[in-house]
């Protein structure tokens, strides 16, 4: 009997230490998640996620990476820390054409790389032209694609002669634009338009991004590195704007693991546990804590249909299943509140876009369709199966969701999961019935989820495709008035969810930690946070007060 | 001996050769590649990926590049990190890796052996029944379970330890005593098994009856043949503790090598899969061959044909 | 030394084994920790394999989402999990795979293990190599791609679990058993066998391997709980069980993702485990000692 011992005695142990049952630290009269001890002097510590797998920012794709290259290089434009609205960066002006085609962007004076050698506008056209050369294999080239000649030169299909890009001398850039491009001044911001060292990379090749080598422009120096432990910086002295960069140094540590990460920052050796780090059944209980924050994240997570496998080459067999989701009750009783039960295809937030309706939980509609379809009471269906990738959160959804369609619907659904690679496969090669999926947005435009619809599309993944929706994409993105291009966009998206080839869960949520003497770091809608202003409030008790 | 020596380590050779052949084969046919993600990468950028790395080249002329790779050690880039040589992260974890396992191997023979030979020696008494109590204990509390227990208490609430990462000394303690914990327990328990049934040996019988002190005698005869059990289980185990483990790396944020296994395997990183496997094999070989010698060291009797 | 003071086996050898079991089930039976985790195993197999019909006993599918994770009470023994789901009933279910997976896992260890390393130890020389080369690479390939191709290849299904999990869980026995093997073949009551005309499969079945039994058997209750929580990587990669079941693996490794916050998550299936594990060792020394040649061995 004596083996069981240590079960009870964790048992005893977590019930008196789990961070449910303590109340935190309490402070300044608000309840902390862990230590207050902060940091000694200006360093800021946090925890950048999974080892960053590129470090090049013309070819990355990653959000640990896309972090690594905000503190390291710099773009023409930077985003407001609060609202990511472009500012100027290493452009310190623009100006656009009235045809909204020609973008001319006015270099600061004197920019120049980490090691000193001058930084001009000749960088910009040799690293922009660089991304879309198609042996770049650049994952994110086609956001470039607005600018003139873009996507046939990725593609192979002309030799770039024509690319819209020039410099008429070191201090301007010109892009000339294919068709006008409503987003295309916030796409600057992006990590893809950052410049990257041509001296270097024709040095070094694909191994400039070691940190014995690599040079860059940004606010920050990249001074240590070990693989899956952390990556150090400190305050770049070339930096144009060197004055009011006021931290030290910076540790950024590449932990993977949600509870580690939680349980780093609790401990107090980080600072800021940034979103998607705090591990799903904590969130319920990090409300009451003043360092949680919580906000909208750019995301949708749903299930897509296969529709060329019956029986979901049925609209109404995929719209019944689509209605026999109570999505209010997975995000409240099964995610406790930290999601956000969401109806459509593309998530809130998008400047002057009007979505179509979101679809809501209606069984009696539910069943009926099913029975026009041929299955009454479910009686006949076929055995299908819900693929998702193995993931706890995944599963436990699905399996609220099996439940639903059994109890709706009288369907029994099987549940399978596959490991990552075996996942992707299954999805692309159109080897599943229902499948798993997510999307985050890439820019502040519907046109970032919606183009994953268009009718071979690599992203589809679903078999679908409608000449209507596609014709309709198509011409929004000819048309020159924002309101009506966005009037388009929601009359596709309309089309979609009608033929209810996606079938959405949930709205994704940023879910972060920051301790209270971190100062100038916001939420933001697409969880990018440029670190340039932050500094440590050592004065951060007192000054709580004064704010709000 | 030094025959016997050359002869295993000729033996490697083949072995290491079908190693890398089934698993070339296996992760040729495992469903997805190198290049696939969530979003879709363009075909073109694929294309020049796959180009670039000879992944678009008849399979068996990929098989013999990177068996004439395999040769020279080099492993060429990894697929997932491609400014990085598959030789280089290899070598980078296995240094964090050798230590923290190291450290937990020591531990395991420093507890392990001394706590079995006492439960031999006192079989069927109270110390006996404690030493085996802690040693089911350590076998049934996994060390995903173990691991945050021990963070819990001693990193969060207690504070005496950091709660992760691989720094100071003080860092090295949790994540060992997480990884040693179940060893000890296998070792403390083959060891007591080895020794009973040594105890009852004749040799034994005939030392104890020519009056020699029972410490001598469990000491001095009993305990070389008594670890045999425990030798054999160290070739496979000391090289799997050796090599990390991902359980106790991702808990502890250890950069280790014990994750490429898994995360090279989940995202179809060729290279370093095939890199991780082959040194490993070696590894495990080596350390099988210094069992096999150590069999002899303690039993002389013990033929090495 | 003279044949006099071999051990007893030598003696028993040209006698028919039915006494030899025959003896060790009587001494099995007189001993009384054995019998009764005997008695718990059967009981416990017989629940689970029982539990789908049990009167009373709630759907161990049956969620209520709003009810979400709760600690025991008198309504739910175990608690429930986060979709609400009664954990007595899952464990007492979860018990019918990782029973299963144990006893397969153990019986595999024991057989092939034992076989091979005791073969390859008598047999040595070139035979020793190849034998123990394949134990090399079986070790040595990477187990998720060897699992990842029996999906791809095969319909997942309770045989391909337990071809999964046979792959490997013999090697290590393998090993030991060898070692054992190679030491004791050197010594006299086996140059004694072999003085009397008994073939090589007598020797090493019948004076080798009881002989090994000491450190088999601990290896192989040692064996039980590392083969249930393997299955719980193997439903990782979707082989094992598939949700809404669930294994004790499978319970204790997503319990110790919310192990702070829900703790009765991890404890019950891993006191399950453990209780188990316990039965099976007891189980273990019993067998040992009704086994053992010597015979004259307490219980421990």
């Amino acid at each position: 009997m004596r083996a069981l011992l240590p079960w009870l005695l964790i048992c005893a142990t977590l019930s008196s230490c789990a961070p449910a049952g303590d109340g935190g630290v309490v402070s300044e009269g608000r309840r902390w998640f862990g230590s207050l001890t902060p940091p000694v002097g200006q360093v800021f510590r946090f925890n950048l996620g999974t080892e960053p797998e590129l470090r090049d920012p013309g070819v990355m794709g990653g959000q640990p990476d896309g972090r690594f290259a905000r503190m390291v290089f710099e773009g023409l434009t930077v985003n407001d820390a609060r609202t990511l609205e472009p500012l100027p960066g290493q452009a310190r002006a623009w100006t656009i054409s009235p045809d909204g085609l020609v973008y001319t962007f006015h270099m600061r004076p004197g920019l120049v790389w980490s090691d000193g050698t001058p930084l001009t506008a000749h960088d910009f056209v040799w690293s922009w032209r660089r991304v879309l050369a198609p042996e770049t294999a650049a994952r994110n080239a086609s956001l470039l694609y607005p600018i003139r000649g873009a996507e046939a030169f990725n593609k192979g299909e002309s030799d770039g002669s024509d690319l819209g890009l020039a410099a008429p001398d070191d201090s301007t850039f010109v892009v000339t634009l294919g068709h006008p491009t409503a987003y295309f001044l916030f796409l600057t911001t992006y990590y893809v338009f950052m410049p990257v060292p041509r001296h270097v990379i024709e040095r070094h090749g694909v191994r400039w991004t070691l940190p014995a080598n690599l040079v860059g422009n940004g606010a920050f120096r990249w001074t240590f590195w070990r693989q899956n432990d952390r990556y150090e910086f400190v305050p770049s002295p070339t930096y144009w704007d060197r004055a009011h960069v006021r931290l030290e140094r910076v540790i950024a540590y590449t932990v993977d693991d949600l509870n580690t990460s939680s349980n780093l920052y609790k401990s107090g050796a980080t600072d800021w546990n940034p979103s998607g780090y705090i591990p799903s059944p904590w969130l319920a209980y990090m409300k009451p804590y003043a360092d949680y924050r919580t906000d909208r994240y750019q995301g949708t997570y749903f299930y897509s249909f296969n529709t060329t496998r019956a029986p979901f080459d049925d609209v109404r067999v995929r719209r019944a299943l689509m209605l026999a989701v109570d999505r209010e009750t997975i995000a409240r009783d099964l995610l406790k509140g930290s999601r956000e039960p969401w109806g459509r295809i593309t998530p809130a937030g998008y400047p002057g876009y009007e979505g179509p309706p979101q679809v809501g939980y209606d069984p009696e509609r539910a069943r009926a369709l099913l029975a026009q379809a041929g299955y009454p009471e479910g009686r006949g269906f076929p055995r299908v199966s819900l693929l998702f990738n193995t993931s706890e959160d995944h599963r436990r959804i699905a399996e609220a969701i099996q439940a639903m369609w059994k109890r709706d619907l009288g369907i029994t659904v099987e549940l399978s999961n596959q490991e990552w690679g075996s996942y992707l496969q299954a999805t692309q090669a159109l080897r599943y019935d229902i499948a798993r999926r997510s999307w985050i947005g890439d820019y502040l435009d519907p046109n970032t989820f919606l183009q994953m619809l268009m009718g071979g599309d690599g992203n589809n993944r679903t078999g679908w495709s409608d000449p209507r929706y596609d014709a309709l994409l198509r011409e929004a993105a000819r048309t020159l008035e924002p309101a009506q291009r966005l009037r388009m966009l929601a009359e596709a998206e309309a089309l979609a969810l009608d033929a209810a080839v996606f079938l959405p869960i949930y709205h994704y949520s940023t879910t972060e930690l920051v301790k209270p003497w971190v100062r100038g770091l916001h939420p933001t809608v697409l969880d990018v946070h440029p670190l340039r202003h932050v500094w440590i409030d050592h004065d951060w008790r007192r000054n709580l007060e004064a704010r709000p | 001996m030094i025959a016997f020596i050359l002869r295993r380590v000729l033996l490697m050779v083949p072995t290491l050769l079908v190693i890398a052949t089934l698993t070339f084969v296996m992760m040729r046919l495992a469903p997805g590649g190198p290049f696939m993600s969530d979003k879709e990468m363009p075909a073109r950028a694929k294309q020049e990926l796959m180009q670039r790395y000879g992944l678009d080249r008849p399979l068996h002329e990929q098989y013999l590049a990177f068996l004439g790779n395999a040769v020279r050690l080099e492993f060429g880039p990894s697929y997932k990190y491609p400014d990085r040589e598959v030789r280089d992260i290899i070598v980078q974890g296995f240094v964090v890796s050798a230590e923290l396992g190291g450290w937990a191997m020591l531990v395991a023979l420093v507890f392990g052996v001394p706590f079995g030979v006492l439960a031999a020696v006192r079989q069927n008494r109270p110390e006996d029944f404690a030493i085996m109590t802690l040693a089911l204990a350590g076998v049934s509390v996994p060390a995903f379970v173990l691991g945050p227990v021990l963070v819990l208490v001693f990193a969060l609430t207690l504070t005496w330890f950091p709660a992760a990462l691989w720094t100071g000394p003080e860092s090295r303690v949790l994540p060992v005593l997480a990884l040693s914990v179940a060893y000890i327990a296998y070792i403390a328990r083959l060891t007591r098994a080895g020794m009973l049934e040594v105890l009852q040996q004749d040799y034994i019988r005939t030392a104890r009856a020519k009056g020699l002190r029972e410490r001598a005698v469990v000491l001095g005869h009993a305990l070389q043949l008594g670890v045999l059990p425990v030798v054999s289980y160290l070739g496979p185990a000391a090289a799997r503790i050796l090599m990390g483990s991902i359980v106790i790396e991702q808990i502890f944020a250890v950069p280790g090598l014990g994750r490429y296994l898994v995360i090279g395997a989940i995202n179809r990183d060729y290279t370093l899969v095939l890199g991780v496997v082959l040194f490993y094999a070696t590894f495990l070989m080596v350390l099988n061959l210094l069992v096999d010698l150590a069999y002899q060291r303690l039993d002389p009797r013990v033929e090495l044909a | 030394m003279s044949i006099g003071i071999a051990p007893p086996a030598v003696q028993a050898a040209p006698r028919p084994g039915r006494s030899l079991w025959s003896d060790a089930w009587r001494r099995l039976r007189r001993n009384r920790m054995a019998v009764g985790s005997a008695v718990f195993l059967l009981v416990l197999g017989a629940v689970a394999a029982l539990a789908p019909w049990l009167p009373g006993l709630a759907d161990p599918a049956a969620q209520d989402l709003a009810l979400g994770a709760t600690p025991p009470s008198p309504a739910h023994w175990f608690g429930t999990d986060e979709l609400g789901r009664d954990l007595f009933s899952r464990v007492l279910h979860g018990g019918r795979i990782s029973l299963l997976v144990g006893l397969v896992g153990t019986f595999v260890s024991l057989v092939v293990g034992v076989t091979w390393g005791a073969i390859a130890g008598y047999v040595g020389g070139r035979v020793d190599d190849v034998m123990m080369r394949v134990v090399d690479v079986l070790y040595a390939l990477p187990y998720i791609f060897l699992v990842i191709l029996l999906l791809v290849f095969f319909s997942k299904s309770l045989v391909m679990l337990f071809v999964a999990l046979g792959l490997v869980q013999w090697l290590t026995m393998a090993r030991i058993v060898r070692g054992q093997v190679l030491s004791l073949k050197q010594q006299t009551f086996v140059e004694a066998a072999r003085g009397l005309g008994a073939s090589g499969a007598a020797i090493v079945f019948r004076h080798l391997v009881p002989n090994t039994l000491g450190p088999v058997i601990v290896y192989t209750t040692l064996t039980v709980p590392a083969v249930i929580l393997q299955e719980a990587f193997l439903s990782f990669l979707g082989l094992g069980v598939q949700p809404p079941d669930a294994s004790w693996g499978t319970l204790v490794s997503d319990g110790a993702r919310a192990l702070a916050l829900f703790p009765w998550l991890v404890t019950f299936p891993g006191l399950a485990m453990s209780l188990t594990l316990l039965a099976f060792n007891f189980l273990g020394d019993g067998l040992r000692d009704a086994l053992d040649p010597k015979g004259r061995r307490d219980s421990s």
